[in-house]
């Protein structure tokens, strides 16, 4: 028993000694030689080896540069809970609105939003609403709506429907889903390769299968770059409580906490709460990744763009874009089944530098799962 | 009468008033928004929607209400009628029963479920002297956790593209609506809470038990020297009021959605307060109170889509609610003293039996 | 309006002149065109039954209410107090019926709570207060705990509070109403000490002999107004009560003896413990019989155990230890120890609390849901689990017409009706449904004369057919009148017995205080005496 406790008393003391360096690695900005063994102390990974550099550019850029009229188009958008100005998924949406109106002179679209404790029959009503104004096409921001427009769709069979990040079957529906366990991966990967700690963080905003994908992948990607990080991973409100994607002091709060354990990279895939990360990230020294957006440049994140190395890129613009587009070519077979990394329809971003320095390496792993010799998984 | 209806037409008009200076304020219409307000109760499926929602929010106002008439203030309603949406959910899922018989069976689950989560306060604050608003807002959060583990699919969950629920419900356990073509469909469960108004109504005005609850809620001291255990009476207000609860979410699960899942809306319990303070904690009131929470948050969808800050519903719930409140306690003064005055003036006219009546 | 007390103005004869106040007060008596004049350096009593406006109208001169008409004036000057703050800037200060005082507080923090700016709260206060202290004959050390000191000392140290406000004119709020006699009298000499010093006094009382032994002057409120005002050296205590009332004075006295050999209550070894863990006994050794037909009644200076008795026969507390037992309306005998309130009220105990208002009654409910109180699980109020509400309605009528209760009608609020008819209706409530035992605290406590003698009759009545009664009261002259037996409570215990015919209320006095036993009577303990 007397043996027992002090075996415990010594791995306490041993783990707090990590700690310790954990911190002063932190202080000093600068890891390394503290002799603490093995990885997951106080000092960066052990990578793994390199993926081997991409061939030529990552996808072929397919150009279109049919002029497209868009005109005539009154689009509807519904948007989910926090709405334009969130500063991630539901801004992504609105930029591709934004750009199919200057490239192709749609009018104003009509834009709606969620509350967060509304019903269903709010959603049905939003879109039966927008429907039935003569707006069309209308999509649906958030796979909060999928019921919802499978209710709706079938009244209105010649208006057309998109629902960003949910599968839904109906010949007037069209689904606009991504590999965010794709993007993900690179994000971890980069989180693996700058942290001086090998210790990384991911915060998500709500228990979903959806948020579980980007946990999957990152949690995956920073495992493949560096077999022995350690990664911390919470989520701000359990599934059922949407408030999570909306709770910017709850995430600083998660933040500090992993921050606290040594975690020195944080990823966040939370909406509007990331900006509680960003903040903790800034205060305790250490560096984030932003979600859905290039969040480097977001207008209301100046303030912390500082610590803001990279965003897995969701590019919902670009999905909501090419959907207004295919619609006012009246041909939505040619959209792809899935916006993944073959299609640039998630990646990373590189404003503000910070990830220069391993843009081969990033794009080494993209390659390797463009070509399928990476199979990321979408369940954690 | 009068002391009923004047408060929430005094709170309306005012909350009214308030709300178009906050339009105005905000460079909105206000008779834009009004009208829009109005004119969109006929249109479309707004009605059903309406009255599909004042259903949820009925029982709400109603569980709340048991517990309000005993002076209890059940916030737990919130974390009570999802835990009982979750269970009654997942039972209803796994059973075959013929129909009728799953429903009822599911509305039953779901009663107990929800009076069981109301037991843990309801002992807390009989042996312990916990009060009821601490214990149920701690439950609240814990109801959250439950839920999510429940429908995790590892649990009874099932995945449905992104979207994790319980098992669906298969038909026999459904509760057929009332169809209205294209406006929608009225849910059958209508007629179930209205049901349980009037036996709401009837055990307040008509049972000993109802007797007992008003008396402790009006004054303890007194109804404990009537003879009425007042910890029994809070304890059982708390299970039943949790009962009520239990059925807030069946609405939605029987008539429509089948499945209880990370998508089924929160934050009924807490809307069931402000009803039940709009109706006084009276059956009809609350009904009342209900229906005008509803058209309210159905305006919230048609304002966002006429380009008015939604959020202008909010604003007029809560002034409606706050002042509904002061109207009434304003009135309730004024009746008061107006009453004893009558009193007094009564006994004034006959100034001989003052005197003669000593002795009988 | 903040004249002090040695201003120019202080000269002025008369200290306090209230002159045609009118009150509309919701209520049943307002004050109508009342008239009073206080001149410096006397004790003026006012006098009425309650409900006659003394209340209302000493709440006006001490600003906690203002008058619809009227002025006042005070040291020749008017004034128009918005508050109390203001009456006591003026040098009025009123000494309450309940005291305001804090248990936890030592006689100095009581004093000085809320008026550190006058002197301080160092030496210069001290100083003060002993001083005062000594003028007003309170011995208690500036530093004990008020929970420590008797009624009368607590009394002292609120008439020493309103003085080291700077009152010199000071309103008596029913002083004597929870004072033994020997107190009382010392209550007095020190009012007539102060008044030689120059204090003026306004003495609110119904006890007319203490209005005719302490008063200079006397003025009579009868239904809001003034009566009259009085020498009491040239009036007798009838007159100033024919005053009062407007017709003859009702007495309490029961006439022949109703009791008979029949035990009802049966109540040994009772012992309630103090909830606070400690081992100190609230009641102890409580032994006692209620035969039919028999009053009991139970003297003590408040707070030696009678409420606590009263509640534990009604089942709110708990006993101790010992046993309780009741033979009901069929004859079988009842142990009811650990019996709910409800059990026993079914065996048949009425119950009249000594707070109306909190125990009692429902007050935002209308009359007939307060019948319904205490009687919600018998007929006919109750049908099985349901409620009779037509049931309850009419035997609601009978009560009212039968107590002489004065209502428009019985959907009125318990709380429109005043006191007096409150209690009215609950006497009429707990004898209409012929309990066995009626326990009944302070039966009259509180209402007015009228009321009070049809609540005597209604008890004796009872009395007489049988009905068991145990009375716990502070008046003296109401227990004498109406029991047939008397207990002395003190410190939880029945100390003494007295034969009502025979005993005086100074010996009951001293019985109560502990300083004498009553050696009268040889009754054996539980003896019946004719």
């Amino acid at each position: 028993m007397r043996r027992k406790r002090g075996a415990v008393a010594s791995r306490l003391a041993a783990i707090s000694f990590a700690g310790v360096l954990a911190l002063t690695g932190c202080a000093k900005d600068s890891g390394g030689d503290n002799g603490a063994e093995g990885g997951g102390g106080g000092q960066p990974c052990q990578l793994a080896e390199k993926p081997p550099a991409a061939q030529g550019g990552a996808a072929e850029e397919k150009e279109d540069n049919e002029k497209v009229d868009a005109s005539k188009l009154k689009v509807g958008l519904a948007y989910d809970v926090g709405g334009r100005g969130d500063a991630s998924f539901n801004d992504a949406a609105a930029a591709g609105v934004d750009k199919a109106e200057t490239d192709m002179g749609a009018p104003n679209a009509k834009e709606t939003t969620a509350t967060a404790t509304e019903s269903e029959d709010a959603k049905r009503s939003r879109l039966r609403q927008m429907a039935a104004d003569g707006h069309n096409p209308v999509i649906a921001v958030g796979f909060a709506y999928a019921e919802s427009v499978k209710q709706v769709a079938p009244q209105f069979p010649e208006t057309k429907f998109a629902i960003i990040d949910e599968q839904v079957e109906a010949p007037n529906v069209t689904s606009l889903v991504f590999a965010e366990e794709q993007g993900s991966f690179l994000a971890g990967v980069a989180a693996a390769y700058k942290s001086k700690t090998c210790h990384v963080g991911f915060i998500g905003g709500v228990d979903t299968p959806l948020i579980q994908k980007f946990e999957a992948g990152f949690v995956q990607g920073a495992k493949a770059a560096a077999p022995d990080i350690k990664i911390e991973s919470d989520y701000l409100t359990p599934a059922g409580d949407i408030s999570g994607f909306n709770d910017p002091s709850k995430a600083n709060v998660k933040a500090k906490g992993q921050l606290d354990k040594g975690a020195d990279v944080l990823y966040h895939a939370s909406g509007a709460s990331g900006k509680g990360v960003f903040e903790a990230a800034k205060a305790g020294g250490a560096q984030a990744i932003g979600v859905d957006s290039d969040q480097y440049n977001d207008k209301t994140l100046k303030g912390v763009r500082n610590v803001i190395m990279t965003s897995m890129i969701k590019r919902v613009d670009v999905a909501v874009y090419d959907f207004i587009r295919a619609v006012a070519k009246n041909d939505v077979s040619t959209l792809p089944e899935r916006f993944d990394l073959s299609e640039d329809g998630v990646g990373y971003s590189t404003s503000g530098g910070k990830v220069d320095d391993i843009t081969d390496v990033l794009d080494g792993y993209k390659q390797q799962i463009v070509d399928g010799k990476i199979k990321v998984s979408d369940k954690p | 009468m009068r002391a009923r209806l004047l408060p929430p037409a005094l709170a309306i008009v005012f909350a009214t008033l308030l709300c178009s200076v906050a339009l105005l304020i905000s460079g909105a219409n206000p008779l834009d928004a009004m009208s829009t307000m109005g004119a969109q109760m006929f249109r479309g499926t707004t009605a059903v929607d309406t009255i599909n929602s004042a259903t949820v929010y009925y029982l709400a106002g109603l569980a709340v209400a048991v517990g309000f008439q005993m002076n209890l203030f059940n916030i737990g309603v919130e974390g009570q009628y999802r835990f009982a949406a979750v269970v009654a959910a997942i039972v209803g899922g796994a059973i075959e029963l013929p129909p009728v018989l799953h429903a009822l069976v599911i509305i039953l689950v779901a009663a107990f479920a929800g009076a069981a989560y109301a037991t843990i306060p309801a002992i807390l604050k009989v042996a312990r002297g916990v009060h009821e608003v601490i214990s149920t807002i701690m439950l609240n959060a814990i109801a959250g956790g439950i839920v999510a583990f429940l429908i995790n699919p590892e649990q009874f969950g099932v995945l449905s593209g992104n979207s994790v629920s319980t098992e669906p419900i298969s038909e026999s356990g459904w509760i057929p609506g009332v169809p209205f073509g294209n406006a929608g469909t009225v849910f059958g469960f209508v007629v179930i809470a209205a049901l349980l108004g009037f036996g709401y109504w009837v055990l307040l005005n008509r049972t000993r038990f109802g007797f007992d609850l008003k008396a402790c809620g009006e004054s303890p001291t007194a109804a404990i020297a009537g003879g009425i255990d007042a910890k029994k009476m809070a304890f059982v207000a708390l299970v039943v009021s949790g009962a009520v609860a239990g059925l807030v979410a069946l609405p939605e699960i029987l008539g429509r959605d089948h499945v209880y899942g990370i998508n089924s809306t929160t934050g009924y319990g807490f809307t069931g307060i402000a009803v039940a303070l709009l109706g006084r904690n009276h059956p009809a009131g609350i009904a009342f109170g209900a229906v005008l929470w509803a058209w309210l948050d159905k305006s919230a969808v048609s304002l966002d889509n006429i380009g008015i800050p939604q959020e202008i519903t909010t604003i007029m719930q809560g002034t409606i609610v706050l002042s509904v409140v002061v109207a009434y306690e304003v009135v309730r003064r004024a009746e008061m003293a107006a009453e004893q005055r009558r009193v007094g003036r009564a006994l004034a006219d006959e100034p001989a039996g003052v005197r003669e009546g000593g002795a009988v | 309006m903040s004249s002090s007390t040695s201003d120019g103005a202080a000269d002025h004869p008369d200290a306090v002149v209230l002159s045609g106040i009118t009150k509309r007060f919701p209520g049943v008596v307002a004050n109508s065109d009342v008239n009073l004049t206080v001149r410096r350096g006397e004790v003026h009593a006012v006098c009425g039954e309650n409900g006659a406006g003394k209340s209302t109208l000493m709440k006006i001169l001490y600003g906690m209410q203002q008058p619809d008409e009227g002025s006042i004036e005070v040291d020749g000057g008017p004034v128009r107090f918005r508050n109390p703050q203001e009456a006591i800037r003026a040098g009025i200060g009123m000494v309450h019926q309940h005291f305001m005082l804090a248990d936890n507080l030592t006689v100095r923090e009581n004093v000085l709570l809320g008026a550190e700016k006058l002197f301080g709260i160092g030496s210069a206060a001290r100083k003060r207060l002993a001083e005062l202290a000594e003028r007003t004959g309170l011995r208690a050390g500036p530093d004990t705990l008020t929970e420590r000191l008797g009624v009368a000392d607590r009394q002292r140290v609120e008439i020493v509070k309103v003085l080291y406000r700077g009152a010199r004119i000071v309103i008596l709020d029913e002083p004597t109403a929870v004072l033994v006699p020997q107190e009382v009298d010392e209550l007095f000499d020190t009012v007539r000490t102060m008044r030689d010093q120059g204090y003026t006094f306004i003495f609110i009382s119904h006890k007319l002999d203490e209005v005719r032994a302490l008063a200079d002057t006397v003025t009579v409120l009868r239904g809001g107004t003034t009566v009259g005002t009085v020498d009491p050296q040239v009036v007798s205590s009838r007159q100033l009560a024919e005053m009062m009332v407007g017709s003859e004075l009702p007495s309490p006295d029961t006439r022949e003896s109703t009791v008979t050999t029949h035990e009802l209550l049966r109540v040994r070894e009772l012992r309630l413990d103090a909830d606070d863990g400690s081992d100190r006994a609230l009641l102890d050794q409580i032994n006692m019989t209620v035969h039919a037909g028999e009053v009991l009644g139970i003297a003590g200076i408040e707070g030696n155990g009678q409420t606590e008795l009263v509640e534990t026969l009604m089942g709110i507390r708990k006993a101790s230890g010992g046993t309780i037992e009741l033979e009901d309306a069929e004859g079988r005998v009842r142990d009811l120890t650990h019996a709910s309130t409800r059990r026993r009220r079914e065996a048949g105990i009425g119950y009249i609390p000594e707070d109306r208002t909190r125990y009692g009654l429902l007050l935002s409910q209308p009359l007939w849901a307060n019948r319904m109180l205490g009687y919600q699980s018998r007929p006919p109020v109750a049908k099985g689990q349901l409620i009779d509400r037509g049931a309850a309605r009419s035997s609601t009528e009978e009560i009212v017409a039968g107590y002489d209760i004065r209502t428009p009608n019985i959907e009125v609020a318990a709380a429109s009706l005043s006191g007096g008819n409150q209690q009215k209706f609950i006497v009429g409530r707990e004898l209409s449904c012929d309990p066995v035992l009626l326990v009944a605290a302070h039966p009259t406590r509180g209402v007015d004369v009228g009321a009070q003698a049809m609540i005597w009759e209604q008890i004796r009545q009872a009395r007489h057919r049988g009905l068991a009664v145990l009375l716990i009261s502070a008046d003296l002259d109401e227990l004498i009148g109406l029991s047939d037996t008397i207990r002395v409570m003190l410190r939880g215990r029945l100390v003494s017995e007295a034969d009502p015919a025979r005993v005086t209320p100074t010996e009951l006095g001293e019985a109560m205080t502990g300083v004498s036993e009553i050696h009268q009577a040889e009754v054996p303990d539980e003896g019946v005496q004719g």
